[in-house]
């Protein structure tokens, strides 16, 4: 099955799946083959939600620029 | 003092060089006997000692000291209609407020109505103020709460209180409309903190302007909500924030309409509305009150933080299954890779001790099984051989006594016994008259043999 793209996810979704992956993870039969998948996807989600929730340098001072309009 | 009067009144004529001269005619007093005077007007019996009955507003308790205050008294449509500055002195504040605390349930604050023993006072540098120096908590709460009370119970009534407090605030509220004053210091406070915020979380916060005091504050919020509920996607929330200011100017929070209309908003809303003490209306219809605009800007970055270290748990726990995952299945490996040179021999040494085994078993078998047979036969084999023997002692025995018999019927025991034998010829002579004479004759005895000739 194909994951749907981060990008595309909400905030929310992102957690869910994320929380699944988890608990896929520390169940005893996940094997060390799908563990690496299972890595590389969590990953992606926690990046993303991460950019999501702090800003970058230039996003903030694009919004203080805007500010002092 | 005097100066100042003369010169002011010296501008108004022509001739400013007439004005010394006129000094002495003109009467004054100084500020300070004015304000001993009106001290001692004020100052009656009529005005010490008198209760009256007024709204507290402003009211700022100080540690161990006195407690300043305003007296206020306003008509039905809520209009000012007096107003007066008044003090609890520090040595009976303690008191006078516990005694109305534990009569009346609620603290000596702002809103309350209260009836209190006055004494007009004129200070000559503070002015007039009301000295207070008792207090009838019998006299029930203000207006202010008592019309508050009535707008939470008809709000309750129809069954919308609690509607804005559950409502779910999105995961992570980062979309902030905020209704403020544009110019306020509290919209700059709260702006400058949730931007700055050391978490580096981002917040996206836009201001819809409203006028957020006096008798317009209402309907202003409530344009500012209708222009936010026309775009409500665009947000995750509402701050309704303002500094802090006079108590009594919180007034224009006290109403139904913006009350009612908070509690139907489709977005939460959160409100943070002056100085620490300050309680409104809106608290208690509000998803989440704060009391300032700074706690709430701290509230938001307290939920964004949240998420945040939700996040950064996540991570942690999956860098920790993957190492130990890892760890074991390494574990594993090194087990086998461990074992593995051991393994030929091991089952080399565990088919040697089988086939030892075996042949244990088998020895075991034929131990148990031939050898009875075996002793069988060794008794079989002595059994032959002793029969044999006797078989033979008996034939040995039987031949002895033969032979005994037989040496005793032999020629040597009859010659021994003195009998002889003659042969003539070789032939033994058994008959006398067959000799003839001149034959030799051949004797033999026991021992020896005699040669004769026959005469």
């Amino acid at each position: 099955m194909e994951a749907t793209p981060v990008k595309n996810l909400s905030y929310k979704d992102a957690m869910a799946e994320l929380e699944q992956i988890l608990a896929k993870m520390q169940s005893d039969n996940c094997d060390i083959d799908s563990l690496a998948a299972y890595t590389r996807r969590a990953t992606e989600l926690i990046t993303e939600c991460r950019s999501r929730l702090t800003a970058t340098d230039e996003e903030l001072r694009t919004i203080l620029a805007q500010l002092d309009k | 003092m005097g100066r100042t009067k003369m010169d002011t009144d010296h501008e108004m004529t022509d001739s400013p060089t007439l004005t010394i001269a006129g000094l002495d005619e003109q009467k004054s007093m100084s500020l300070l006997e004015l304000n001993q005077l009106i001290g001692s007007l004020i100052m009656t019996p009529a005005t010490q000692r008198q209760w009256v009955t007024a709204e507290l507003s402003d009211v700022s308790p100080r540690r161990n000291s006195h407690c300043y205050m305003e007296l206020i008294q306003k008509d039905d449509g809520g209009v000012q209609l007096a107003k007066a500055r008044a003090v609890i002195w520090g040595n009976l504040y303690p008191t006078l407020s516990r005694k109305f605390e534990a009569a009346t349930g609620q603290a000596f604050a702002t809103g309350l109505k209260v009836m209190v023993c006055v004494s007009a006072s004129m200070h000559p540098v503070y002015g007039l103020s009301l000295v207070i120096t008792d207090i009838n908590p019998a006299y029930t709460m203000g207006d202010h709460l008592r019309r508050r009370r009535e707008i939470i119970a008809r709000l309750a009534s129809e069954g919308i209180l609690e509607c804005n407090r559950s409502l779910q605030l999105s995961d992570v509220p980062q979309r902030i409309a905020v209704i403020s004053a544009p110019q306020a210091a509290g919209y700059g406070d709260f702006v400058n903190q949730i931007l700055h915020n050391p978490y580096r979380l981002l917040f996206k916060p836009k201001l819809f302007p409203a006028t957020m005091q006096g008798t317009q504050t209402a309907q202003s919020i409530i344009r500012a909500l209708d222009e936010i509920a026309a775009q409500q996607d665009e947000w995750d929330c509402v701050v309704i924030i303002r500094g802090g200011g006079a108590t009594s100017d919180l007034q224009g929070f006290e109403d139904y309409d913006l009350a009612a209309n908070i509690c139907n908003f489709p977005l939460p809303v959160i409100v943070g509305i002056g100085h620490e003490r300050d309680t409104t209306l809106l608290d208690y219809v509000a998803y989440k009150p704060v009391k300032t605009p700074t706690a709430a800007a701290e509230w938001l970055i307290a939920v964004g933080r949240s998420a945040l270290d939700r996040l950064n748990e996540r991570s942690q726990r999956i860098l920790q299954i993957v190492s130990e995952r890892i760890a074991a299945q390494k574990e594993q490996l090194s087990y086998y890779s461990g074992i593995l040179p051991m393994a030929p021999l091991n089952a080399s040494r565990k088919h040697a001790e089988r086939l030892n085994k075996a042949i244990l078993i088998l020895t075991d078998i034929s131990g148990r099984r031939i050898a009875p047979a075996v002793r069988a036969l060794d008794i079989a084999v002595s059994n032959l051989r002793t029969s044999a023997q006797n078989a033979v002692v008996r034939q040995k025995d039987r031949i002895t006594a033969k032979e005994q018999l037989l040496s005793a019927l032999s020629p040597q025991s009859v010659l021994n016994r003195g009998f002889s034998i003659t042969r003539a010829n070789g032939i033994t002579v058994t008959d006398a008259s067959a000799l003839t004479p001149g034959t030799q004759i051949e004797t033999t005895l026991a021992k020896g043999t005699i040669t004769s000739v026959i005469n």
